[in-house]
């Protein structure tokens, strides 16, 4: 199994977790009811936690430790869909990038547990049950929201109008696609979609939401291959403000 | 904004409401009992607190990282404050089941009820049991019968079980990866060695730059 | 993030003289005895008014401690750090939510307890009128600040009153998290590169007088309200806080090589009570009614939020779940 295809698969699923990860958690001590602020914040140490898992693997077939990797690489050194390092905006765009990308992760590592890549596997099986909350609260608030005041449909389908095109940059396809399907390791971008497809979908079906034709979304890709937008690079030096006074410090 | 708080110089704006504006009236929402289990799956469900959410669901969804994103959890449940039905709270030793009076049986369809009980002012109610009654004074009857251990029992709250939101046997995976999130807990950080080897380090050196343990005046 | 018994404003005892004598008697006897109260229990007025107050701006202290140290989270360094800080802030939210329970027991709502915080009615713990400018300040709070508040919060578990005494055990519980936190943290700076120790010692300048000022005024100038003593609503004096808090907490700053900047600072053998120079109660009470660095955007930042999500409350309002005040 070729190693690059491997690193490029789990380099593209850390990074989305710790750009996602890091923007929920500006959301601590400012969120809109004091229950789903701590709520929101546990899903982004969930979020960061796993990119560490992550990271650490990458560790063990000789990359960098993971603070290096976090912490020190470029903007167009990283991986991550451009839908999560878009500013967080206002809670209904929060909610649905939640909503779009949870769903979509879940499935991921619903299909990575039967991954031919050991550990990958292994992580996925442990992690399902933080998965499944982290979709049960995203259903819970879009079926609320999405059903709820005029006000409420009205932005929330605005933000999954905004948000759909660069939802498809999560499954941009990547070059080593087909060999990291033919040898187990993942079942590709391609069945990922198309089951993320399925489930917002049927979601969506029991809101006032309608969810807009993908055929005729624009996608935003090119996170996969390190062209970000321009709220990438603000975010890592944001990140790495500290970390830069010294970076062979002990914090 | 113009603050030390990238986040805060994030915010937008936004205008306080000037005096002649009516102020919007205050969002309320509903209240929800809590109970959960920790450690294991032997020990009964102990109420811990409130949530506050406009449905059951809600309030399922948001206990669950209010009250339990610590140590070991297996399940939790959720009912709204209403369907709690509560018993006057007693004196002394005395027990509240002494205050209970048989009734005569009560004919209709039995519920389950779930009775808990609270056997000290200050501690947390806890579940003491299922009993099937045809409605709320009932099932404080039938608790005084199948649960009454003689010691005192301050209160009773008597919840009919189907108001209950409880955790579904497949969502127990909920609660898999808490024990290992050590990083919120106070284990995770001993600075003790680094510690020692600084204090050590600095008894070493010939010039003792920090302050003397105490300076007696 | 308080919990020190202090409510800022003036304690009228009026009400005490007429309440019924009987229920009075029997109130004084539970507390003597050391039962706690819960809420169905007869209370006098201002028993439960005091405690309004109390619990209520502690819950403040918790929600607006949130954002000095918010402000780091993006920018702490290292995943370590990150988590921990994350998890931590996460906490003043929780702690903020106990609290705000806690009170509502006594019939207020919370809603309207937030209300008042916005407008500037109700106060909040001082020490988070000032500014973290650095990683070193995050700390120092992470560190000291969460030490003082535990030292009030570890008297104020013994206090009288059921669901405060609860909310206060859960919160002790998640403290000594914090505290471990935040010591880790100020060895990793003390043992660190020169530019970590600065960066610290910067910090414990700045902060200290702030600390100082956290028990609330001295004892000599500060009002007493015996019968809050006796009804267990005031645990402590706050210079017995404060003292409590030197002796604890000096010596651990010390051992690590930092100074603190008061000359005059040192334990008196004779007395067992720590000598200091007399913080400036002045500054103390303009910086308390609004004349402080951050006040203004502390509150700014709550209206802020508050505004944010006031679409999605009223998209969470529904007509069958009615508000009612918590049993616990």
């Amino acid at each position: 199994m070729n190693d690059i295809a491997l690193k490029e698969l789990l380099y593209k699923i850390a990074d989305d977790q710790l750009i996602l990860g890091h923007r929920n958690s500006e959301w601590t001590g400012m969120g809109p009811l004091l229950e789903e602020d701590i709520a929101f914040s546990s899903m982004a140490q969930d979020k960061v936690g796993q990119s560490l898992a992550i990271y650490t693997l990458l560790h063990s077939l000789g990359d960098g430790d993971p603070d290096t990797l976090a912490f020190t690489r470029g903007g167009n050194q990283f991986q991550n869909c451009v839908l999560v390092e878009l500013p967080n905006g206002e809670y209904d765009f929060s909610l649905v990038r939640h909503f779009l990308f949870d769903t979509a992760e879940a499935i991921r590592f619903d299909l990575l547990s039967n991954s031919s890549y050991e550990p990958l596997a292994q992580l996925a099986k442990k992690i399902r049950g933080e998965l499944r909350y982290h979709t049960l609260h995203a259903n819970t608030w879009i079926r609320q929201l999405g059903s709820s005041t005029e006000e409420s449909i009205a932005r929330i389908q605005a933000s999954l109008n905004f948000s759909l095109p660069f939802a498809m940059g999560i499954f941009e396809v990547s070059p080593h696609e087909n060999e990291l399907i033919e040898s187990g390791v993942f079942a590709g971008e391609k069945e990922l979609k198309q089951r993320w497809l399925a489930k917002v979908e049927e979601i969506i079906h029991q809101t006032d939401l309608r969810l807009p034709d993908l055929n005729a979304v624009e996608p935003v890709l090119g996170g996969r291959v390190g062209k970000h937008s321009e709220h990438l690079q603000p975010l890592l030096e944001e990140m790495s403000e500290v970390f830069r006074i010294d970076p062979t410090a002990e914090w | 904004m113009n603050s030390l708080d990238p986040r805060v110089n994030r915010l937008p704006s936004t205008r306080y409401p000037v005096p002649n504006e009516p102020t919007a009236p205050l969002d309320q929402f509903g209240t929800f009992e809590v109970f959960v289990v920790q450690p294991k799956e032997e020990k009964p469900f102990q109420h811990e607190g409130i949530v506050h959410a406009p449905n059951l669901e809600m309030a399922y969804v948001l206990a669950k990282e209010a009250f339990t994103r610590r140590f070991v959890c297996v399940s939790l449940y959720v009912v709204d404050t209403t369907n709690v039905a509560v018993s006057p709270m007693t004196e002394g030793d005395v027990s509240i089941y002494q205050q209970i009076e048989d009734r005569p049986g009560q004919a209709g369809e039995k519920l389950s009820y779930e009775i808990y009980h609270l056997t000290k002012r200050g501690k947390q109610h806890v579940h003491a049991g299922t009993v099937q009654a045809v409605n709320g004074p009932d099932a404080m009857v039938k608790a005084k019968h199948q649960f009454n251990s003689g010691k005192g029992i301050c209160s009773v709250w008597v919840i009919r079980t189907k108001d209950i939101r409880f955790t579904l046997p497949d969502e127990k995976d909920l609660w898999n990866t808490l024990p290992e999130k050590k990083f919120r807990d106070a284990s995770a950080y001993k600075g003790g060695d680094k510690l020692s080897m600084f204090l050590q380090s600095k008894q070493n050196t010939s010039d003792h730059s920090g302050h003397s343990d105490n300076a007696d005046q | 993030m308080y919990g020190g018994g202090n409510t800022f404003e003036g304690v009228k005892t009026d009400s005490v003289a007429q309440e019924d004598p009987v229920k009075l008697g029997e109130f004084e006897g539970r507390i003597a005895r050391g039962e706690k109260i819960e809420p169905s229990d007869w209370m006098p007025l201002l028993y439960r008014k005091q405690l309004i107050r109390m619990i209520e701006q502690h819950a403040h202290s918790e929600i607006i401690g949130a954002l000095p140290e918010g402000t780091w989270i993006t920018r702490a360094p290292g995943f370590k750090r990150k988590m921990a800080l994350m998890a931590k802030v996460q906490d003043e939210v929780g702690h903020a939510q106990l609290l705000y329970s806690a009170a509502e027991t006594l019939g207020k709502p919370r809603e309207q307890m937030i209300d008042d915080l916005i407008t500037g009615k109700s106060k909040y713990s001082n020490v988070f009128n000032y500014p973290t400018f650095t990683w070193g300040d995050c700390c120092f709070i992470s560190w000291l600040v969460d030490a003082g508040a535990i030292v009030n919060q570890l008297a104020n578990a013994k206090g009288s009153y059921g669901p405060y005494c609860r909310a206060l055990e859960r919160i002790c519980a998640e403290e000594s998290f914090h505290l471990k936190y935040g010591h880790h943290c100020v060895i990793y700076l003390a043992t660190g590169s020169s530019k970590q120790r600065e960066m610290f010692q910067d910090a414990i300048n700045r902060w200290w007088p702030p600390m100082m000022h956290f028990f609330g005024p001295a004892d000599m100038i500060s009002t007493h309200t015996p019968v809050l003593m006796k009804w267990k609503v005031k645990m402590g004096t706050n210079d017995d806080m404060r003292n409590q808090f030197l002796d604890m907490y000096v010596p651990k700053v010390w051992e690590l090589g930092f100074t603190l900047p008061d000359p005059n600072l040192a334990k008196n053998s004779q007395t067992g009570r720590w000598n200091y120079t007399e913080p400036d109660w002045e500054e103390f009470k303009r910086v308390i009614n609004g004349d402080g660095p951050c006040n203004k955007e502390r509150l700014e930042v709550r209206r802020i939020a508050e505004e944010r999500g006031r679409w999605v409350r009223k998209a969470l309002k529904s007509p069958q779940a009615a508000y009612v005040t918590p049993l616990a």
